[in-house]
């Protein structure tokens, strides 16, 4: 009864976000009911439903996977690190995703090798990162890997704009440019449950580890004083989280801000305990991916670059809940 | 519960750069159910010998026999902003090391426990706004959660106030009444004037005696070159 009860304000979140799904489906020049939608979600619904299935579900596929990837993630190291600034690219993940993307579209390469490719670099950043730090023997590891994170970001921009001056001005320079900026149109439905995969094994790594989070939290004294093994414990989180960020950029570019604005806005809802606030922050970010994609094609005949749009609005709604959260305590 | 059988323990940190630190070496045993206070000036090692003893720091030489050890730093040390009733079920962290979550008898235990100790009505409060003699008495509920037979307090009297400081040292001795070894650094002499035995750890010597004999005013004098009749913190008579 008490963990239903506990479960509520995630579950809460969650159908939050799938009504922002059916809201979108049922509005627009493409709207269908619920039920056409169902239907053509089967394979035998009205033709209007399944054409706007087809052209919307992609998008809203990636929207989804990315919004939750990132909040996911980014509510997972803020659980490691115990820092409310620490975001999805803490390990240079995002730098190094974009450089691999960055290298892909200079060679040319279609969208699933430069998908391919910006995972890879965002794990390779991680990797990196993680290897770093464990060569450093600092007493609580949480100082090196912020570190060696800095280092393997920096790294990875520094080849990304060795890349940005190499590539042809004219045909190339906007491509990459673009690409950095993030948007959920260039997905296909194959390649949103491609990324899916590596989003969902993080996820449930994360939320298997849930009170075992709470303890890392602590430090890594008071976890091992516990009776848990803190290293390895903490590099499996910080490896899952790394998935999740170098799926959710794979697949969008880089969105900011979500990773770092649906921590904070799950938190006040449900708490600072790993097991209620990693779900909550992946509905929210979901549902907040929804709305910039929502009002990306809101102004005029042009999208705006969701990465754009998701600093422009994030920025802001993060100050006022820092505002809201320090008024409160 | 078993006792703890120290031979030729010597903690400290490893030599680098010439820069190492050596406490001597220890051969001492202690019974199940003993309360020893260890006192000692700033800087003799009191919470490396507390560490190495918890497991948590190598020893540089010797053996260590003890039942499972838990080590709870100094008060205000432990941050989280979670509920102290999940600050004190987190003490059954290591019987679920592999399952999904923690049980309902976790919480239980948890609540229990803090009622024990008179803070029930803490147990949904966070943690992070209990003041640090809630905090440290929640924290001894959880060394009765974690059931761990060696309890390793660095300091646990520390900025508390006189009654949270007579608090602690109740819930320390309901730890040692159930067969428990607590050994608690301390500045606080009357506490260890109180304890079974007490540590003494100076710069060049460490050894184990009666209160009586540990607190008596030269030795003190000796230990942290003070003139004292009384304890050199609160001027109360010694033993």
């Amino acid at each position: 009864m008490n963990r239903l009860k506990a479960a509520l304000p995630t579950l809460g979140l969650a159908m939050l976000a799938f009504a922002g799904v059916v809201a979108v489906l049922a509005t627009g020049p493409l709207a269908s009911s619920p039920d056409a939608l169902l239907a053509a979600l089967f394979g035998h619904g009205p033709p209007d439903a399944e054409l706007a299935l087809a052209l919307r579900g992609p998008r809203l596929l990636a929207a989804l996977t990315c919004g939750a990837a990132l909040a996911g993630a980014g509510a997972g190291f803020q659980i490691l690190f115990r820092n409310p600034l620490a975001a999805p690219d803490l390990l240079g993940v995002s730098s190094g995703a974009g450089l691999g993307a960055a290298l892909a579209l200079l060679l040319g390469a279609g969208t699933a090798l430069v998908q391919s490719s910006a995972f890879v670099g965002g794990l390779a950043a991680g990797g990196l990162a993680l290897g770093c730090a464990a060569l450093t023997r600092s007493g609580d590891g949480r100082l090196a890997l912020i570190l060696c994170g800095v280092v393997a970001g920096a790294l990875a921009s520094a080849g990304l704009g060795l890349v940005v001056i190499v590539a042809e001005p004219y045909s190339q320079l906007p491509t990459i440019t673009y690409w950095l900026l993030g948007s959920f149109t260039r997905a296909t439905l194959a390649e949103g449950l491609f990324a899916l995969a590596p989003v969902c094994l993080g996820a449930a790594i994360l939320l298997w580890l849930g009170f075992r989070l709470d303890v890392l939290s602590l430090g890594d004294e008071q976890a091992r004083s516990l009776g848990l093994p803190a290293r390895p414990l903490r590099l499996t989180a910080l490896a899952a989280a790394a998935l999740m960020t170098s799926a959710a950029v794979a697949l969008t570019g880089i969105v900011g801000w979500i990773g770092l604005l649906a921590p904070h806005a799950a938190r006040l809802i449900v708490g600072e305990r790993a097991g209620r606030l990693i779900p909550a922050s992946m509905a929210i970010g979901a549902l907040f991916a929804l709305v910039i994609d929502r009002l990306s094609t809101g102004f005029g005949p042009a999208e705006i670059p969701v990465g754009l749009l998701s600093a422009a609005i994030g920025a802001p709604a993060f100050l006022f809940l820092f505002i809201a959260t320090s008024r409160r305590s | 519960m078993s006792g703890l059988r120290l031979e030729g323990l010597v903690a400290g940190h490893p030599a680098r750069n010439g820069k190492g630190f050596r406490l001597p070496a220890l051969d001492q045993s202690v019974p199940p159910g003993a309360i020893v206070a260890l006192i000692g000036p700033n800087g003799a090692g009191k919470t490396t010998l507390l560490k190495t003893l918890a497991g948590l720091l190598p020893p540089l030489a010797g053996s260590i026999t003890a039942p499972r050890a838990a080590y709870l730093p100094p008060p205000g040390a432990v941050e989280a902003g979670f509920s102290a009733l999940h600050v004190t079920a987190l003490g059954r962290s290591h019987l679920r090391r592999w399952s999904s979550g923690l049980a309902p008898a976790d919480l239980d235990a948890a609540r229990s426990a803090l009622e024990r100790l008179g803070v029930g009505d803490l147990a949904d409060r966070p943690f992070d706004r209990l003041s640090s003699g809630q905090q440290q008495l929640v924290l001894i509920a959880r060394l009765f959660v974690q059931d761990a037979g060696l309890c390793l307090l660095d300091e646990p009297l520390a900025m508390l106030d006189p009654a949270h400081a007579q608090a602690v040292e109740a819930a320390i001795r309901a730890l040692a009444g159930e067969g428990r070894i607590v050994i608690a650094s301390t500045h606080h002499l009357p506490f260890a004037a109180r304890a079974d035995r007490v540590l003494t750890l100076g710069t060049d010597r460490v050894d184990m005696a009666s209160p009586a004999l540990a607190v008596a005013p030269d030795r003190i004098r000796a230990l942290f070159g003070v003139q004292a009749d009384g304890c050199p913190c609160c001027g109360r008579p010694l033993s």
